[in-house]
């Protein structure tokens, strides 16, 4: 896949560069915010890698002007500055992802892949470990068998499989799979998420639980 | 309340030095002025009444055959000299300075020419009197001499009518000027409460309206000077944001070619040495970050526009994100006991408290261990955050050492910057948070923070003080060093 990126630091750029290059995909650098914006312009990236400290025009603006183009690339934000503040603001912009500097390189591919992973989504069934969903078509297979899932399990692993790596919590959960009317306890998001868990356990794939928070979607080692 | 260090003079102190002296003077003034006015008036009205009996006994003098003689009865003459106040004696001398009639113990009056009416001082049995004189054309000298009682108390009753309602607008003047100060200095106490209420890094200009014109040029001088201090901070902002990004970014590029470098196939000795600079690499990069952030705490993030009402909870969640992740790396259990804490504060701050206390947490946690990150509020309705975990303990003569900065406890394994724990109180103290540390001596450590109940506007004077580390031992919470 194409990816552009975008960082300043030649010594960062070149790593990241090589390493991406290394996983098969065509990478493209440029070194200030002018260079990125008219790369984005010219070329459809399925993926951005953008330091925000860029030094002519900054990464927020990069970002503002994608978004402004109803872009769809996904956005990989670097930053090396405040961290809390800069996700804020980066992901207000519409970045997909953040990254603060300095990351490991298992850090920075596992974020890559899950960003990649998202934009094949909409198109022909996610493949997962043992695991193949087709979205569209609303059927998952584990190591090719047919798994039946409830409507609200299946909005349970569209959300773990639109937000990879993070932690979901309770609360959020319940509010993303229920209306007001249809308000649900924690107990019954427990029961959910545990019957889920045993349905998918066979293709290599586990939810584990948060104490006291919430649960967090993991791809065994096979 | 009136500061009486030297040095420090109150203006109420300042303004009475100099009424009270002034007043004085100005009554004492008023007294003489007085003084003199009563003693004319006294003279004159009493003169004149003087005079009438000199000028009947002037008209009485006869010539008989015997010489001349006053030619009054004995009851006229008394009639004449009688007052009911003060005493009184005549004296009628001839041309040749005989006495004739009356008493002989006055002196001789000056010489007067015929018809001329004089009024002097003299002394009467030692005594003194007023004396009244008149010299009839045929040469007699006629004196009546009266004691000064009714004058004097004419004057005294004219100094008392006057001095005494005098003195009493000065004792008023005085007392006026004493609570009209109160009254004046009313806006700096406001101002006063208003700068002890602020959080310490509150820069943010005082209020301008409804301040007296005669302290609003301070006021404004002030703002200025705050604003010159805000500009300074915001100075150092930008310069700590670029300082962290110029440093993090080299950092993290070098840390990256370590990594890559890590993944080729090595001799062992080789992977050692990459291994062991790969490790300085991250904990330099951890390094830079903690300074960084202990700087931006000291910097003042907390100031007015920063602090927001919010839920620890949510930053709680936050910090899930980040070190649920990690946790799980390290084979520790993360947990979470969350219930509502609302405070006032800085979110960036506290986040950045929660994430060093979970940090510290997990890097004194072995694997298989657990860590619990706790919100919500205490018996006193205060709210707090703590983070507990069943690693090495501290020991108990650490405990009070672990909030400074760079301090390690000596022989544990952790690879911590020693900044950590620096930060947490420093933002605590910004916050006006109480840090509490248990520990057994050898295993699991509670750290929490509590924080002032945020009534709204909080009750800042209500606040635990700053810079307190309260540690204790085992379970119970009964503080060692309150």
């Amino acid at each position: 896949m194409r990816i552009l990126v975008a960082e300043d630091d030649a010594l960062l750029a070149e790593g990241l560069t090589r390493l991406l290059t290394k996983a098969g995909h065509g990478v493209d650098r440029v070194k200030d915010g002018n260079g990125a914006d008219s790369a984005l312009r010219a070329t459809p990236y399925e993926l951005l890698v953008l330091d925000i400290g860029l030094p002519d025009i900054d990464g927020f603006e990069v970002l503002r002007r994608l978004r402004q183009r109803r872009s769809q690339t996904n956005v990989l934000v670097l930053t090396a500055r405040d961290a809390v503040e800069d996700r804020v603001r980066g992901l207000d912009l519409g970045a997909d992802d953040y990254l603060t500097k300095p990351f490991s390189l298992t850090e920075f591919e596992a974020r890559v892949r899950a960003l990649l992973r998202r934009t094949s989504l909409p198109s022909g069934p996610i493949v997962i470990g043992g695991l193949s969903i087709d979205i569209e078509a609303k059927r998952v297979t584990a190591n090719g068998i047919a798994i039946d899932l409830t409507v609200r399990e299946w909005g349970l692993l569209e959300l773990f499989l639109t937000r990879p790596g993070r932690v979901l919590s309770k609360d959020f959960i319940g509010q993303q799979l229920f209306n007001y009317d249809d308000h649900l306890s924690i107990n019954t998001i427990e029961v959910y998420v545990s019957r889920l868990r045993a349905k998918i356990e066979t293709a290599g794939m586990h939810i584990r639980t948060v104490r006291g928070f919430g649960y967090l979607w993991e791809q065994l080692d096979a | 309340m009136p500061d009486t260090r030297p040095g420090v003079r109150s203006i109420r102190r300042r303004l009475l030095f100099f009424l009270i002296p002034s007043l004085l003077f100005l009554v004492l003034c008023g007294g003489v002025l007085t003084y003199g006015v009563a003693l004319s008036v006294a003279t004159s009205a009493y003169d004149r009444s003087l005079l009438d009996p000199v000028l009947d006994m002037a008209e009485n003098i006869r010539i008989g055959a015997d010489g001349p003689h006053l030619d009054l009865l004995m009851q006229a003459q008394q009639a004449l000299m009688y007052d009911h106040v003060d005493s009184m004696v005549f004296q009628i001398r001839d041309a040749d300075g005989r006495v004739i009639a009356g008493s002989d113990e006055l002196a001789a009056a000056p010489t007067l020419r015929g018809g001329e009416t004089r009024f002097f001082d003299g002394v009467y049995r030692s005594e003194p009197v007023r004396i009244a004189a008149v010299r009839t054309d045929s040469g007699f000298s006629v004196q009546v001499g009266e004691t000064l009682y009714k004058r004097n108390r004419l004057i005294w009753e004219i100094l008392a009518v006057e001095l005494v309602p005098t003195l009493l607008i000065a004792f008023a003047a005085v007392a006026l000027a004493w609570t009209g100060v109160k009254h004046g200095v009313a806006p700096l106490a406001r101002i006063r409460s208003e700068l002890l209420g602020r959080g310490p890094n509150d820069l943010q200009p005082l209020t301008e309206t409804g301040t007296p014109a005669e302290i609003a040029p301070a006021v404004k001088a002030f703002n200025k000077l705050l604003g010159r201090m805000r500009e300074a901070s915001a100075v150092q902002q930008r310069f700590l944001a670029n300082a962290a990004h110029q440093l993090r970014t080299p950092l993290a590029g070098l840390q990256m070619h370590l990594e890559l470098l890590l993944r080729r196939d090595l001799t062992p000795d080789v992977r050692d040495e990459i291994e062991g600079m790969h490790v300085a690499t991250t904990r330099a990069s951890h390094l830079a970050t903690q300074l960084l952030a202990l700087a931006r705490a000291e910097a003042g993030g907390a100031s007015g526009r920063d602090v927001q009402y919010f839920d620890l909870r949510q930053i709680a969640d936050a910090a899930a994100q980040e070190w649920v992740p990690r946790a799980i790396a390290r084979n520790i259990d993360l947990g979470f006991v969350l219930e509502n804490a609302i405070v006032s504060g800085n979110p960036l701050l506290l986040s950045e408290l929660l994430n060093n206390l979970v940090d510290n947490a997990l890097r004194y946690t072995t694997s298989g261990g657990t860590v619990t990150v706790r919100s919500g509020t205490d018996d006193g309705g205060r709210p707090y955050l703590s983070v507990e975990d069943n690693g090495v303990g501290i020991p108990e003569d650490a405990r009070s050492k672990v909030f400074e900065r760079f301090y390690r406890i000596e022989g544990t394994p952790g690879d911590g910057s020693g900044l950590g724990l620096a930060i947490v109180k420093e933002v605590a103290d910004r916050h006006n948070g109480f840090l509490t540390v248990q520990s057994g001596a050898t295993s699991g450590t509670r750290i929490a923070v509590t924080f002032a109940a945020p009534a709204a506007p909080p009750a800042r004077d209500a606040a635990p003080k700053r810079h307190s580390v309260i540690t204790d031992v085992g379970s119970d919470a009964a503080p060692l060093h309150p």
